[in-house]
């Protein structure tokens, strides 16, 4: 029986032990390997403390020993939480304090470049780095852990309803908060993922996607469930369309997975049709609105390869979804996000929380084993992002609150319409604008700010803002980038931010939002 | 200033206005995760403007674009 989403993993050993798992840069780890390896983890971790309910944090650059970290903390009986390696150091300490991280999986390059120990964070264990003295914590090298390799998991007595991970996204409240998924959250999206993509064995699927951006469970885990090999994609290629290209080539991807900007770039910049992508068959996106001139320009590209649009936010998992059978024309209305995922119930409702007719737009609300437990350390926040209704006039249960407005088309399908509130996607990152704006305004010499998205044409939003000084205030654009760097990543940090004298005002006396983004969207380049 | 110290002085002051001042010109901007893909179209565009180059969509590659040494070691072939 699967319970566990570290089970796939020791399944697969035993079914096919030297087929590859994870694929990074030219070396592999087979099924055997990732197995044995994480093993090796989890006892260390147990050694060093870890028990059932903990979180250990993970925090470097992409590479195999994610895949063994990842497997490893949750072979512990712990929840694992991937620290964004890019994000300015502040935040990932108050990441680090906020979940109660006493155990770190890291190495020593990442370690010393980010400056994480000068930070006031408390931790017990570094797992990845060289012993050296005097140091106020256990160090224990990656030989070690490859020196611990084990046939068998520690025995911690896990049950499905365990935290297995928590993935930290942007809080309104300018701090990000943490949604905690189970293993049956997990499982419930990789089964269901790894069951309708057809997933098996022969297949070798991307991960473009950081550990902390939700896509990345489909890889690893929808990936295992199918035994496939999971080919990890760099951070630095991310960046570059002819290097994605050319690893999607090499590696015979056959399943791609990433959010639209990415494979919006591969066409236009990384000359696909000089590659030989002839073993892909399905191209997966999420996280974004495709616009559909450039999924239409992709279509006609590969018309051998299925594609499939997946809704969800991070706290459903996936919980839509929508295979695009026939090419869109140019001026067609973006695809739909679908109809729910097997064992998911979707509801869409009014705003005095009844359901709508349907064609009519209302809240989607979200059901079944893909929803998260909740918000770290936040009943109050948890408790408002669900809404308890009666099911079937005498259970009550519980449904999540997406926030998304969404209206039922004639054919069952889905249409998103938008947000009920002031979060935005910007390269398929969720980022609150409120957030942005808190951190503008802990800078002492900003009196008021504004932040807001521009379109980019692209499908996807830049984020710009606009400030005013305090009375005499000499505020200049640099030092207030450089302060809003040090507690925001680098995606939420706005490309341009205006210095005014005075905001355009509604007339109730807001700031005119809507009047800076006009001005922002007529400006050329 | 030559084409390296031009590129650099982009890199600093433009591009991440501010955000990695000691940066030089042999570091890695990538690993580092100082400049995302919107960052690297910017610095093809100055590359154009700047010195009338235009550099190929293949040649815009993770091993040309690592560091302010390699950008201009690959502009000097």
């Amino acid at each position: 029986m699967t319970f566990l989403l570290t089970q796939a993993v020791d399944k697969a050993a035993e079914r096919t032990p030297d087929k590859d798992a994870i694929r990074f840069s030219g070396q592999s780890l087979t099924y055997a390997e990732l197995a044995r390896n994480s093993n090796g983890m989890a006892r260390i971790l147990r050694e060093q403390g870890v028990r059932r309910g903990d979180r250990v944090g993970i925090f470097m650059n992409k590479g195999l020993e994610s895949a063994i970290a990842i497997y490893g903390i949750m072979k512990a009986g712990a929840a694992y939480v991937p620290l964004d390696p890019f994000a300015p150091v502040a935040r990932i300490s108050y990441v680090i304090r906020d979940c109660g991280i006493r155990h770190l999986i890291t190495n020593d390059l990442k370690l010393s470049m980010s400056g994480l120990l000068d930070e006031d964070v408390d931790l017990d264990c570094l797992i990845g780095v060289e012993a050296a003295e005097e140091r106020p914590y256990t160090a224990i090298s990656w030989d070690a852990v490859y020196a611990s390799a084990a046939d068998q998991p520690p025995d911690v007595g896990a049950v499905e309803q365990d935290l297995a991970y928590i993935l930290y996204t942007s809080g309104s409240t300018g701090m990000p908060k943490g949604i905690m998924h189970t293993h049956r959250s997990g499982l419930s999206f990789a089964q269901w993922a790894a069951e309708e993509y057809g997933l098996t064995s022969d297949d070798r699927l991307s991960n473009h996607a950081p550990l902390h951006f939700d896509l990345s469970t489909f890889d690893f885990f929808a990936g295992s469930q199918a035994g496939a090999t999971v080919v990890i994609l760099p951070e630095a290629f991310t960046k570059f369309p002819a290097n994605m290209v050319k690893l999607m080539a090499e590696e015979r991807i056959t399943v791609w997975y990433s959010v639209p900007f990415a494979l919006i770039q591969m066409l236009q910049r990384g000359k696909m049709e000089a590659h030989d992508l002839s073993a892909l068959r399905w191209i997966l996106f999420a996280g974004e609105v495709f616009p559909t001139k450039h999924l239409r320009n992709l279509m006609l590209a590969f018309p051998d390869v299925q594609f499939s649009n997946l809704y969800g936010p991070t706290e459903t998992n996936v919980c839509t979804y929508y295979h695009v059978t026939a090419v869109p024309d140019e001026d067609d209305e973006p695809v739909p996000i679908g109809k729910p995922c097997a064992n998911v119930e979707a509801l869409i409702v009014d705003g005095d929380d009844q359901p709508v007719a349907v064609g009519e737009a209302g809240e989607l609300l979200i059901r079944g084993g893909v929803v998260m437990r909740g918000y770290w350390g936040m009943p109050e926040k948890t408790e408002k992002g669900f809404y308890k209704r009666p099911v079937f006039g005498y259970l009550e249960d519980k449904f999540y609150r997406t926030g998304d407005l969404v209206q039922e088309l004639p054919d069952g399908n889905l249409k998103y319409l938008g947000r009920k509130d002031r979060q935005i996607k910007t390269r398929g990152y969720r980022v609150e604008l409120d957030e942005i704006e808190v951190a503008l305004l802990s800078y002492e010499l900003v009196e008021e700010a504004a932040v807001y998205p521009v379109p980019d044409g692209q499908g996807s939003n830049l984020i710009e803002a606009a400030v005013t000084a305090k009375e005499g205030a000499a505020l200049e654009e640099a030092a207030l980038v450089s302060h809003i760097s040090d507690r925001l990543p680098p995606y939420a940090v706005p490309g341009t931010i205006h210095i005014l004298d005075v905001f355009p005002r509604t007339s109730t006396g807001k700031i005119n939002r809507r009047a800076l983004q006009e001005q922002a969207t007529a400006v050329p380049g | 200033m030559d084409r390296e110290a031009i590129l650099l002085d982009y890199v600093k002051n433009e591009l991440l206005r501010g955000r990695a001042n000691n940066i030089t010109a042999e570091d890695d901007l990538l690993g580092a995760g100082l400049i995302d893909s919107l960052g690297i179209l910017q610095i093809v565009a100055f590359i154009d403007e700047r010195f009338n180059i235009q550099v190929p969509d293949e040649d815009v590659v993770y091993e040309n674009f690592n560091s302010v040494k390699a950008l201009s070691d690959y502009l000097a072939q």
